[in-house]
């Protein structure tokens, strides 16, 4: 190496480090957080595979982290009818936690439909419960004000449990959104908030966009195995289900929507919240830009 | 008999009442939590009622099922009423009271012949006014009315006490919040319901029943003496059964068979056999063993009753005929509009009010809390009959449960697929309040909690002057009134403060073309 480049790289090596602030910073395409993107029969496999690829979960989870598994468990829907997030993608992940060195791993979702019925409809709860995951219903007494700094979503009560754990990871599933557009992580955030949560319809995309930048996910993994592409998202309808086999992993939550949007069909570009993640400089909508490496199992 | 037997036999009843009080809310508080495919059958008690078959012979179409409720009706022939003392989970509630109040009763409050005979007229008022429209059976049934309180008043009560106790027990930093912790997280797991179920007069349902349950501290077993019909009808057959408490010759005539005696009476001076529920008490309150239980034929032997004046019974008739007529001229029975809707599978409103006897058990079953007891939405005699109030629940599209509790089928049995195209209603959307509509920016919330596969609230993008006066793109919502089933989701998640700006109505409800 050229004593030139040396310096070269060291400045700009150091000062990325200076500048680069979590969400804010204007991504450079080279070190562009990276999106793995797995494609396979076995929805189990494919999250087991792509956590792999993006490192495995050693280098998110630490010995001993109480973590957060976050899925979209908002209705009383099955598997089949592609609303909630799939149960094998999540049984992975629990999974992988505990092997990581997790002490706990807890789940839960602040439910469009009665909890009760989504958490069992989904198949969720039974599935972690026989892993030993700790799943919990939203206790509204345990609501607490969250300041997201946001220009249009600042103060906002947050269940103090998605605040408690050491790793928060989001794993949304890849539907159709009547208002959104698209519900993918960014979205799948709403489930931490309570309150009138239907006042955020209002600058939608701004308040998620926003949500996403006051409230870091660690780890971003996009069931799209099953995805729901008319009349979400609640859904319902088989014939509006699609299977896409896939699933999209990325520790950066708005290139994980990016890709996701695109997997979807959908400009990134004609998605509200993701032009207003992008004009808040959280990152690329060019897909282009982002390095995504795509694998078949 | 001797006193080991009489023991036997008394301990055998406290066993029997605890064993259908258990098996009564245990029925209950399945119907509302198991999966729809593994709903017991949860009207066990209903259908071994005669007040409630004679509801569906009333009404029709007949349920064979109600041909159970001649097994208490022969069975009270042959051991007179049983059902009162033994079975009866009210009953066992009444007992349980006297109980508790029994120091305060000792003094011997002789019930007198009038306080007994009331039942048997308020039977008669109620049977007289079934005959016409009015089906006020279920407001004083006892399974009905227990069912009723219990949906809610007891059951959300006694949720609301165990969550707050639990709870600041699990919040204690100490050794007390150690041991109570686990508790918490199991009972919020599977006990208590996640949100706590609340109900339009829940307050006066529940001092209503704690009221009737108070009052066997003033008089043993207050209700079933005075005031339950179902009391009356097992009165009225235990005259002729054939089984009565007889005395032997170590009768000392000395009374204290009637220390705990549930009608304050005593079987050497005036035992009514109509009156008797069979406790047993006072087999073991005779200190000479002077009490047999016996089969006798009724003629054999001579017995003091209860006389009913003819002149009672038929002012009694008159009031049945008054409490069937009243009810039907107020104005809400000639105008077509009106703001309640029924749970899916009502049947038309006029046959609705004949078949519903009011128990309350979908109250009970229905998961998101939307079916509530009616306070006067109905009418004067609509009083406790279901309603969905949408601000509080909504139907959940993938559910049947209120179809499958409902006793005698004023909600008409309903597949998930039937069901999902049952129409109770229409949703219409206020343009005043709308966020879309009046301030001119988006929403749509109702729109996707809508669960319609089609969307039955759509909406389309237009431009408008907001409340800003600059002219923006908002997404307009609107209601397709042919798809909207009413189920009241849209209503219930509307994010506005005031009132919901969209609202389901009876408008179009699917059971009103059936006539």
């Amino acid at each position: 190496m050229k004593r030139r480049t040396f310096v070269k790289n060291g400045v700009l090596f150091s000062s990325s480090i200076l500048l680069a602030r979590p969400h804010s910073a204007q991504a450079n395409p080279l070190t562009a957080a990276p999106v793995i993107q797995v494609k396979g029969e076995s929805p189990y496999e494919i999250t087991k595979r792509a956590v792999l690829e993006i490192g495995g979960m050693g280098k998110i989870i630490s010995r001993g982290d109480v973590v957060m598994v976050k899925p979209n468990i908002g209705w009383n829907r099955t598997v089949e009818q592609a609303a909630c997030t799939n149960p094998e993608v999540l049984r992975a992940l629990i999974e992988l936690a505990f092997n990581a060195g997790a002490k706990k791993v807890v789940i839960m979702d602040n439910t469009c439909h009665k909890a009760e019925d989504c958490y069992q409809r989904s198949g969720i709860e039974a599935m972690a419960k026989k892993l030993g995951a700790d799943v919990r219903y939203c206790d509204e007494t345990r609501l607490v004000a969250h300041n997201f700094k946001g220009e249009y979503l600042s103060k906002w009560p947050v269940f103090k449990d998605y605040l408690e754990v050491d790793k928060f990871i989001n794993v949304p599933i890849l539907k159709h959104h009547g208002s959104a557009g698209l519900t993918i992580a960014m979205k799948n955030l709403y489930g931490i908030l309570g309150g009138n949560r239907g006042k955020l319809h209002r600058d939608m995309g701004e308040n998620i966009a926003e949500l996403a930048g006051g409230f870091p996910s660690h780890l971003v993994v996009v069931d799209a195995y099953r995805i729901l592409l008319r009349n979400g998202p609640v859904g319902g309808r088989l014939s509006d289900v699609e299977m896409r086999k896939t699933v999209i992993v990325s520790t950066h939550i708005m290139h994980a929507d990016v890709t996701a949007a695109v997997l979807f069909g959908k400009d990134p570009r004609e998605v509200e919240f993701l032009q207003a993640a992008h004009a808040k400089k959280m990152g690329e909508i060019d897909i282009t830009k982002i390095p995504v490496k795509s694998l078949t199992v | 008999m001797d006193s080991i037997t009489s023991k036997r036999l008394q301990r055998l009843r406290i066993i029997s009442q605890f064993f259908f009080t258990w098996l009564f809310f245990f029925l209950l508080l399945k119907s509302g939590g198991a999966a729809i495919e593994h709903l017991p059958q949860t009207g066990f008690f209903f259908y071994i009622d005669p007040l409630f078959l004679w509801v569906n012979v009333l009404s029709g179409p007949f349920l064979q099922v109600f041909l159970l409720a001649l097994i208490p009706l022969i069975m009270t022939l042959v051991f007179g009423r049983f059902f009162c003392g033994w079975v009866c989970p009210f009953g066992a509630l009444n007992q349980f009271f006297t109980w508790l109040g029994s120091r305060r009763q000792r003094r011997k409050i002789p019930v007198s012949r009038p306080s007994l005979r009331l039942k048997y007229l308020l039977l008669i008022i109620l049977l007289v006014a079934s005959l016409f429209a009015s089906q006020l059976l279920g407001w004083l049934d006892p399974l009905a009315l227990l069912t009723r309180s219990s949906s809610a008043a007891l059951v959300p009560g006694a949720n609301f006490l165990a969550q707050h106790a639990l709870q600041s027990g699990a919040q204690n930093q100490g050794w007390v919040g150690k041991i109570v912790k686990p508790l918490y997280d199991f009972s919020r797991r599977s006990l208590l319901t996640v949100r706590q179920r609340t109900f339009l007069q829940a307050a006066a349902i529940g001092l209503i029943f704690f009221g009737l349950l108070l009052l066997n501290l003033y008089r043993r077993r207050f209700f079933c003496n005075s005031l339950c019909p179902l009391g009356a009808v097992y009165g009225f057959m235990a005259k002729y059964s054939l089984l009565r408490l007889s005395l032997n010759e170590n009768c000392t005539k000395c009374g204290a068979c009637s220390n705990h005696c549930t009608y304050y009476g005593s079987p050497f001076q005036d035992y009514l056999k109509s009156e008797c529920v069979l406790c047993l008490n006072c087999l073991n309150d005779c200190p000479f063993a002077a009490i047999d239980v016996r089969f006798q034929l009724p003629r054999s032997v001579k017995m003091p009753a209860l006389d009913m004046g003819r002149r009672q019974i038929l002012a009694a008739a008159g009031c049945g005929l008054a409490a069937a007529a009243l009810p039907q001229i107020g104005v809400n029975k000639r105008t077509r509009a009106h703001d309640f809707i029924r749970p899916p599978g009502a049947v038309v409103e006029k046959e609705f009010l004949k078949k519903c006897v009011r128990c309350g058990a979908c109250l009970q079953a229905c998961p998101t809390n939307a079916i509530q007891p009616a306070v006067f939405q109905a009418g004067l005699e609509g009083i406790w009959t279901p309603v969905l109030i949408p601000v509080n629940g909504y139907c959940e599209y993938e559910c049947v449960r209120c179809t499958r509790v409902c006793p005698t089928q004023a909600l008409m049995p309903l597949t998930l697929e039937e069901k999902k195209q049952f129409k109770i209603g229409t949703a219409v959307i206020n343009r005043s309040t709308c966020y879309t509509y009046a301030d001119g920016y988006n929403c749509a919330v109702c729109e996707e909690h809508c669960p319609v596969p089609e969307k039955a609230i759509r909406f389309r993008e237009v431009e408008l002057y907001n409340f800003r006066g600059k002219l923006k793109k908002v997404k307009q919502i609107y209601v397709v009134p042919d798809l909207c089933i009413g189920c009241g989701i849209c209503e219930n998640v509307c994010p506005r403060t005031d009132a919901p700006a969209i609202v389901v109505g009876a408008e179009e409800e699917q059971r009103e073309n059936f006539l």
